[in-house]
């Protein structure tokens, strides 16, 4: 292979991470923030993030790109804080009350998730992008309307003046940071909250482990071929709707970890842009709809959270307001988004007619032919193309 | 699927379902909080009245110094607690254990009633309660003048006071 081609190969499967680093990198100096600020700041960004973007690992392994449907998780995590912050449950068992409450709601949205993707099969992004829509207008309904009037809320504090319906803002005071502070430590002048990172740590231990048993092989062969699978016994329709469910619970638990980071929640929204942060944070680290690894998701953290970092204070600096570096951050993730389909498409496209190509002669023709059916770059995966 | 296998299997689900509803029930047990008022004010009836200076801490959380008239508030997790009074004039130090019900989110505590040994010195607080017993005493003795609003105005049928 010609140098050339190399470089195109290699811009062409990189060309996200390339360009994210390159914007970051060069809006660090226009910012004034300090080295060690930026650090610290992605240190607390990824205890905060990383549980959530790791709910969209299985998902991927099994075929059915980047679950949208995500923020169905993120839905019953918020209602479980609710019913925390009702109780008045304090610190850790606060959060650990809120997963309990937000474990079978989670299941179950994750069931009806899976039971909606199986019949969509091809069409899972754009599938699960809509249904998170569908449902947050009986997340609506349900706090705006059930919670106070069908269901007793004992706190007042929560309750909208008018008797029933939870206030637009709730203030997680009695569970704020109670994971992060439960032990800390200081290494170098940065703050690291430990326990934190034990459960993201016991989470990629879980992945890796559950990608060997029976299940997660079932998972990753029903990703790269369905029909084979089906004809190899394993029940595909069961195997997707279990990496559905098992995605939608993760989900709940990374919306508490990040909501007791940040200390409030917003009742009504703070689930709209889960799923999309979370999605263009693992495309960042280098992801693609058919392919993601655990390094994806801590790469994408890091290189996202830090240009959410710096790119306010660069517009401050640059465009003399603040405002454009907002506009900036939401420009680039649906940017990134895009580009990683419009790549993956192309990518797609071009191992086809590579493959075409060989087979009026070329060498490697079976090879190429193998890459075509698994996807681009060889990685697995038939569906996910929303 | 033989009936070992299905009685055993529904066996354990069952067993994970109490396990669930007793942890949900443990968190909401040990991790409930609840306001503690420590109050040291002079009775209404006048049968004990306020320590002229203390000390108190409830449970490992840091102290506080309170004198006649004074009311402030910690935050407890869980039911039972230790309050830790130490009493400036002779130096002596009490240290009570109290429960706090489940379901009451503010509790008070009179610190004078404690150390007088009076029965119960921690009742539940409701502000309705507060209020209506402030409206039941009646408004307070003497006259009320706002001065930095001028003289009060004579009412309808009263008597103007005769000018100079």
């Amino acid at each position: 292979m010609s140098a050339q081609k190399k470089f195109v190969k290699f811009f062409s499967q990189y060309a996200v991470v390339i360009i994210f680093v390159v914007i970051t990198v060069a809006a660090i100096p226009p910012s004034g923030l300090s080295v060690k600020y930026i650090l610290q700041e992605i240190i607390t960004r990824l205890g905060r993030n990383s549980f959530l973007v790791l709910a969209l690992l299985l998902p991927i392994y099994a075929g059915m790109g980047l679950n949208f449907g995500m923020t169905l998780g993120a839905m019953a995590g918020q209602i479980g804080l609710i019913f925390a912050v009702n109780f008045g449950i304090s610190n850790w068992h606060g959060l650990l009350f809120a997963l309990l409450v937000g474990l079978p709601i989670s299941v179950f949205l994750g069931w009806i998730c899976g039971l909606v993707m199986n019949r969509a099969k091809g069409r899972e992004m754009v599938t699960g992008y809509i249904l998170a829509f569908f449902i947050n207008g009986i997340y609506q309904f349900f706090v705006m309307y059930m919670l106070g009037s069908v269901i007793p809320m004992g706190n007042r504090a929560i309750v909208l003046s008018r008797g029933y319906g939870i206030r637009n803002t709730l203030n997680l005071e009695s569970v704020r940071q109670s994971l992060d502070n439960i032990l800390v430590l200081h290494v170098l002048g940065f703050t690291v909250p430990v326990v934190t990172f034990i459960i993201i740590a016991l989470l990629c231990i879980f992945i890796v482990w559950f990608k060997k048993t029976k299940l997660g092989q079932d998972m990753r062969a029903v990703g790269q071929d369905m029909v084979v699978a089906e004809a190899a016994g394993i029940p595909v329709e069961k195997t997707r709707i279990v990496a559905i469910i098992i995605s939608t619970v993760l989900a709940c638990a990374g919306q508490i970890i990040f909501l007791q980071n940040m200390g409030n929640l917003a009742t009504y929204n703070a689930h709209d842009q889960t799923g999309f942060f979370a999605v263009a944070a693992i495309l960042v680290g280098g992801a693609s709809v058919t392919h993601a690894s655990i390094a994806n998701v801590f790469i994408g953290v890091m290189l996202l959270h830090s240009m959410f970092v710096v790119s306010p204070l660069a517009g401050q600096k640059l465009f003399g307001s603040a405002m454009i570096g907002e506009y900036f951050r939401q420009f680039i993730g649906y940017g990134v988004i895009a580009l990683s389909l419009v790549l993956y498409a192309w990518r797609t496209r071009k191992a086809a007619a590579d493959a075409r190509l060989s087979l009026r002669g070329g060498a490697n023709g079976s090879t190429k032919v193998r890459a075509v059916k698994n996807g681009a770059n060889g990685a697995p995966g038939n569906g996910g193309q929303a | 699927m033989n009936g070992a296998t299905k009685t055993r299997r529904l066996a354990i689900r069952g067993g994970l379902l109490v396990i669930y509803v007793v942890l949900m029930v443990l968190m909401i047990l040990t991790g409930r909080r609840h306001t503690i008022l420590i109050d040291n004010k002079d009775a209404a009836d006048g049968s004990y009245s306020a320590i002229n200076g203390m000390e108190v801490a409830i449970d490992r959380q840091e102290s506080a110094e309170y004198y006649p008239g004074d009311r402030d508030k910690a935050m407890v997790q869980g039911q039972t607690h230790k309050i830790k009074v130490t009493v400036f004039d002779g130096n002596k130090t009490i240290e009570k254990e109290f429960k706090v019900p489940l379901w009451s989110d503010v509790m008070i505590i009179s610190v004078p009633k404690l150390v007088a040994g009076i029965e119960p010195w921690i009742e539940p607080f409701t502000m309705a309660e507060q209020i209506q017993e402030a409206q039941e005493s009646g408004p307070p003795a003497g006259e009320t003048s706002f001065q930095s609003i001028g003289p009060a105005q004579p009412m309808e049928g009263e008597q103007a006071p005769p000018t100079p």
